[in-house]
């Protein structure tokens, strides 16, 4: 059985799939069986996924299975909640039935973050030119989903926007590309220059705060195959008002923060190290400071073209 | 969609080697599907081949991965014990999955271990818990209150547990088999005085005799079957590691240490699933009933069954006035 987009088959045949837990995501590297219990979840998948590979029916094998669900049978009928279920007895916090989109995408995280070990993971949006890649690091706060959602703007295809996905005999990143989360301010922003359409509705009053998503473009799933090197890596801060600054940091203190930041990079020991060390190799970091998106964009572009192109 | 039924003992089976994987797709999810489910991927991986480049094979490669880190943790940690306790007068016999990778036991190929399990003569316990303590293994935040801290130390087999403050590693130090409280009373002293070295280590194991009726007691005696499929897969290892005497004289050693019950079930359970009939091997309908539902796990009748195993665990832990007041207290902090 091959795999079509998601809008290819029958809406009622996509749902049905969902909510008994037989539609399989086949993204990037990873095939996830992906169970929906609530209509909330189920309409933004069907939204934010439709040109995503699936596969319907019992046949697919899946790297994880996620589950969507209320957290007792009590929580269904009175102030119905919804905890992601990714199979090992994580212990998420339950949010209410309409944050469910928040679940099903913190619940995709947790399945890649906690149970991939065929890669090495780290905290980071990925995008890239072609086959060559930018890592932007996580910082709280520093604006990594915002800057990778302008950066989409900028003819840049989305890998990642949560994991830079590190495969560890190439060196190369593979792509990933599901919703960015925006937060807050940046939604609006994102809206501005990305169009209304782009961008699902605003969860409001979530732990988060506000959250939004931006869906990946049709481009970026087709391409998604094509793994990516990472040629220069920045870690963002936004700070309101500041003027754009820039700062070469050493490799090993990047190497640092990055392992830092990864999930698995322990778990697969060694062959973690030599990889992300071949990733390294060659490769210029950034700390960049900036207090708007025009500025933030100027700075990646001036290091993109002095070190790349 | 309705699901199919599942062949739950074709699946043990496959899961550990003897006989090959399904033939059609929908066989073959049906099978990976239940053993992620049942967390024993690592197990299965380290007895079936698939094609590179395929999806299993993947699967598989994740998961040998990740077993593999958690036999080099283990074996790392057991060696940290060692250290910790040297020059003292005290010799740790492993448990469980400890003992099993030590060991070098098909039982711990690929099995997922989140622990490190000791059993010490309950006179070292103090100096034990002093040197580990030393050695950085500090009471688990999620235990340390007075309450809990008390409980373990009054009523339990083991120290609270511990968790070392940089690699975060857990221990659990026993000082018997089951709690203080427990209905049943396996003589651990009969089980210790019959440990070994291990070769080349100054660590002890129980005997493979003994290993098995602690398996069976752990398993039978205490749990409450959160994955009975990991649970089985072990039990039936350690059987066909014993030798034909071995088997012949299980049924009298359990007898002696205490163990009737929980060995008998083990028996039943290993004709059930496994198709070895081994003389003596009985258990209660209920048991029965409740071990089927909720290995098969399919269908509305699982939350009881898992609800009655609950229940049954705690009945054979602790006599019910003690075990009202634990609910009391437990219940009161939720609030």
């Amino acid at each position: 059985m091959t795999a079509r987009p998601l809008e290819k088959y029958m809406k009622a045949d996509a749902i049905r799939a969902l909510k008994s837990g037989t539609l399989v995501l086949e993204l990037g590297a990873f095939s996830t069986r992906v169970k929906l219990s609530d209509r909330r979840s189920v309409a933004f998948f069907l939204d934010m996924y439709a040109d995503c590979l699936v596969t319907l029916g019992d046949c697919a094998l899946s790297d994880f299975s996620l589950t969507v669900r209320p957290p007792n049978q009590f929580r269904k009928y009175f102030r119905h909640q919804v905890v992601p279920d990714p199979g090992f007895g994580f212990p998420a916090a339950p949010l209410p039935v309409s944050m469910s989109p928040l679940a099903l995408e913190m619940g995709l995280n947790l399945s890649v973050a906690l149970q991939c070990f065929r890669y090495a993971i780290f905290h980071a949006g990925v995008v890239a030119e072609g086959d060559q890649a930018l890592i932007i690091a996580a910082k709280s706060g520093g604006g990594k989903s915002t800057l990778t959602a302008a950066l989409m703007e900028e003819g840049w295809r989305l890998l990642s926007d949560e994991f830079a996905i590190l495969d560890l005999e190439e060196a190369s990143l593979r792509g990933y590309p599901r919703p960015v989360s925006l937060k807050n301010a940046s939604i609006d922003v994102v809206r501005g220059f990305a169009g209304k359409d782009q961008v699902s509705e605003t969860l409001h009053g979530t732990p988060k705060g506000s959250i939004a998503y931006r869906r990946p473009r049709r481009g970026d799933i087709e391409r998604m195959a094509l793994p990516a090197r990472p040629r220069v890596i920045v870690f963002p801060a936004f700070t309101e008002g500041a003027a754009p600054r820039c700062q070469e940091i050493d490799l090993a203190d990047t190497a640092m923060q990055l392992i830092a930041s990864s999930p698995n990079y322990q778990v697969i020991g060694e062959r973690a190290f030599t990889g992300l060390m071949t990733m390294l190799d060659g490769m210029k970091a950034y700390e960049i400071e900036y207090g708007s998106t025009e500025d933030s964009l100027a700075l990646v572009s001036d290091l993109w073209r002095s070190h790349v192109s | 969609m309705t699901r199919r039924r599942r062949d739950i003992k074709a699946f043990f089976c496959i899961a550990t080697g003897r006989a090959g994987l399904p033939d059609t797709p929908s066989d073959l999810a049906a099978f990976v599907s239940w053993a992620q489910e049942s967390h024993i991927l690592g197990q299965v991986a380290a007895v079936v081949t698939a094609e590179v480049g395929s999806k299993l094979y993947d699967i598989l490669e994740n998961a040998r991965l990740r077993s593999s880190y958690d036999r080099r943790m283990l074996t790392f940690e057991t060696n940290r014990v060692r250290r910790a306790l040297m020059g003292a007068d005290i010799q740790p016999i492993l448990l469980k999955g400890s003992a099993y990778v030590a060991e070098h036991l098909l039982a711990g190929v690929g099995r997922r271990v989140s622990d490190i399990d000791i059993l010490v003569p309950e006179e070292h316990l103090k100096e034990t818990e002093k040197l580990l303590g030393q050695a950085g293994w500090r009471a688990e935040e999620s235990t340390a209150g007075a309450y809990d801290q008390q409980y373990y130390r009054r009523w339990m087999h083991e120290l609270p547990p511990l968790r070392h403050e940089t690699r975060r590693t857990l221990i659990d130090v026993h000082h018997r088999l089951l709690p203080r409280t427990s209905r049943i009373r396996p003589d651990h002293l009969k089980l210790m005085a019959d440990a070994r070295l291990i070769e080349g280590s100054d660590l002890m194991v129980f005997s493979p005799t003994d290993r098995f009726i602690h398996s069976a007691i752990h398993i039978f005696g205490d749990g409450a079957f959160e994955t009975p499929a990991r649970s089985f897969i072990e039990l039936f290892y350690l059987y066909s590691d014993l030798t034909g005497a071995e088997r012949q004289s299980l049924m009298l050693r359990a007898k002696d240490v205490g163990a009737e019950t929980p060995v008998r079930e083990a028996l039943w359970m290993l004709g059930e699933y496994f198709d070895i009939q081994a003389k003596g091997g009985k258990a209660p309908w209920l048991l029965k009933w409740c071990i089927r539902t909720v290995t098969d796990g399919q269908g509305g009748l699982v939350y009881l069954a898992n609800a009655l195993l609950y229940v049954r665990s705690h009945y054979m832990r602790m006599p019910l006035p003690l075990l009202a007041g634990h609910l009391w207290k437990k219940a009161l902090r939720r609030v």
